[in-house]
């Protein structure tokens, strides 16, 4: 059936648009033929970030105490935003192959151009949160090395030159304490930890600009401390209202530490609300404590508490860019991709007759979609 | 391809209803809220897991069936999808099958070597 012109296409008895080609049949059958070829290339993508989820699945019921700590560096919110452009996005490509099939031109037009800006919206507020974490060396691997805390935990930092945020606390792997950061907190009681009972051993504030240790005794009850530096020599104040608190507030991050170290003096005192322990109170001279979760909503993010950061909490990371880069890199494919489709649909190529191209790639776009509905709970619904 | 009478059909492939478009959006839209707020409540942390993939993959269904069209779509398209993820599925499988018997420590570190295998010598 070659016909040696090209030129007219309706040789073929095709009627309507000349994006048919002389070897198929007719125009279902170039459209059957495509959307068979793009379910063929859908199946091998599930294949391929399946891949990824099984590295996810196999350290994960290895190691879930990293996903428990790591996933406070993540930003549900973010996340939960980007679902939702998603979703969006999936129903106006999902709106757009409508509009071709129904020959709307204007309706195609408004629904790529909504895609295509839902996308942009998804990478922006993914670069938002890429750039946030290479600031804080929240990184993969040997690059994780954050200058703030995961919320509710303790920093993990090996000491690197953090980049310089008011809040950047440095942790000392050798001492396994801070070495460096900013005080500031309002204690209301005092710590009720059976075994303890607070005598809460500050290292030393140093730097002009710094109140004075004894300030935290002096305030009693509710005390806020300006930023601090700390350095090596102790000094005694009590605990409770003057416990020490490690400040690693961040504009857009918020964590805070909060560490008393504490003698341990043999004590009657009743386990409270105030606070909760976290490292075990027999542990002799240190405690680590939490403000209680009752608090304001504001505070219970700035709580921190439990013991040093579970080893190789960097493969959360690794997996975390592994896994939301390929993703990434495949909604970027998909705004190349639906500004083509644009470009083609403000020429009017498309007609209820081919509208193809349309199809496979809402059928794409649902695709990384469908990938994101899993990596959003996967990795920042962590409970 | 079976024809549904109460579609319009263009010759080349079905026409998804708005409503169903719709409704199928707002179905994710709910669930995304669903999910989020279903961190909140302790349910045990295999449980909220549980949980949480119970709803994607409810998600993940309805964007198959309606977004993807499969619902309306070639069979053969739908054994495709299940096909490739019923591969994935023994893909995991298979990788979790030993994931009991591995060593703590992945990362060769000369400071501070891995740790010896937990349980018994394997060779008595």
């Amino acid at each position: 059936m070659s016909e040696p012109s090209h030129d007219h296409h309706d040789d073929h008895g095709h009627h309507g648009s000349r994006f048919i080609q002389h070897h198929y049949d007719d125009a279902a059958h170039q459209f059957d033929s495509g959307k068979l070829g793009i379910w063929f290339f859908l199946v091998q993508e599930i294949l391929f970030f399946s891949a990824l989820f099984v590295a996810y699945i196999v350290f994960r019921a290895h190691h879930p105490e990293i996903f428990a700590y790591a996933h406070h560096y993540l930003d549900v919110k973010w996340g939960a935003i980007n679902t939702a452009v998603l979703i969006v996005s999936s129903l106006t490509a999902a709106w757009a192959v409508r509009c071709a099939q129904l020959n709307q031109r204007k309706g195609l037009i408004a629904c790529l151009s909504i895609t295509i800006l839902c996308a942009l919206g998804f990478l922006g507020i993914k670069t938002i949160e890429y750039t946030h974490k290479i600031h804080e060396h929240i990184l993969w691997g040997k690059y994780f090395d954050p200058c703030v805390a995961s919320a509710g935990n303790h920093l993990l930092n090996k000491g690197n030159n953090c980049p310089g945020f008011r809040s950047s606390v440095t942790w000392d792997a050798k001492s396994n304490k801070a070495a460096s950061g900013c005080l500031e907190g309002e204690f209301d009681r005092e710590p009720e930890v059976p075994g303890i009972q607070a005598e809460c051993k500050v290292t030393e504030v140093k730097g002009a600009n710094r109140r004075p240790v004894e300030a935290c005794a002096e305030e009693g009850g509710k005390s806020t401390f300006p930023c601090w530096e700390l350095s090596a020599n102790p000094h005694v104040c009590p605990a409770g209202p003057g416990a020490l608190i490690i400040y690693g507030d961040h504009a857009h991050h918020g964590d805070v530490t909060v560490e008393a170290t504490c003698e341990a003096v043999p004590a009657t005192a009743p386990v409270g609300d105030a606070f909760a322990p976290a490292a075990k109170p027999e542990v002799e001279g240190q405690a680590t404590f939490r403000r209680n979760p009752a608090l304001t909503k504001h505070e219970r993010q700035h709580l921190f508490a439990s013991g040093p950061p579970p080893e190789h909490t960097s493969m959360f990371f690794s997996i975390y860019f592994a896994m939301t880069g390929l993703h990434g890199i495949h909604v970027l494919v998909g705004v190349f991709i639906f500004i083509w489709l644009l470009v083609r649909a403000i020429r009017g190529d498309f007609t209820p007759e081919y509208f193809g191209p349309i199809d496979y790639a809402a059928l794409y776009w649902h695709l990384v979609d469908l990938i994101w509905i899993f990596l959003f709970p996967l990795l920042y619904l962590i409970h | 391809m079976a024809d549904h009478a109460n579609h319009d059909h263009h010759g080349i492939s079905h026409v998804a209803p708005a409503r169903v478009l719709l409704t199928a959006w707002i179905g994710l839209m709910v669930l995304t809220v669903i999910t989020v707020g279903a961190t909140k409540i302790d349910l045990g942390a295999n449980y909220n897991l549980a949980l949480a993939m119970a709803i994607a993959v409810v998600k993940a269904t309805i964007v198959l069936l309606f977004f993807m069209h499969l619902r309306y779509d070639k069979l053969f398209h739908s054994v495709l999808v299940t096909g490739g993820l019923l591969a994935a599925a023994l893909f995991v499988g298979f990788a979790l099958m030993d994931s009991g018997q591995y060593q703590d420590t992945v990362i060769w570190n000369p400071a501070s070597p891995p740790a010896a295998p937990i349980g018994p010598p394997l060779v008595p």
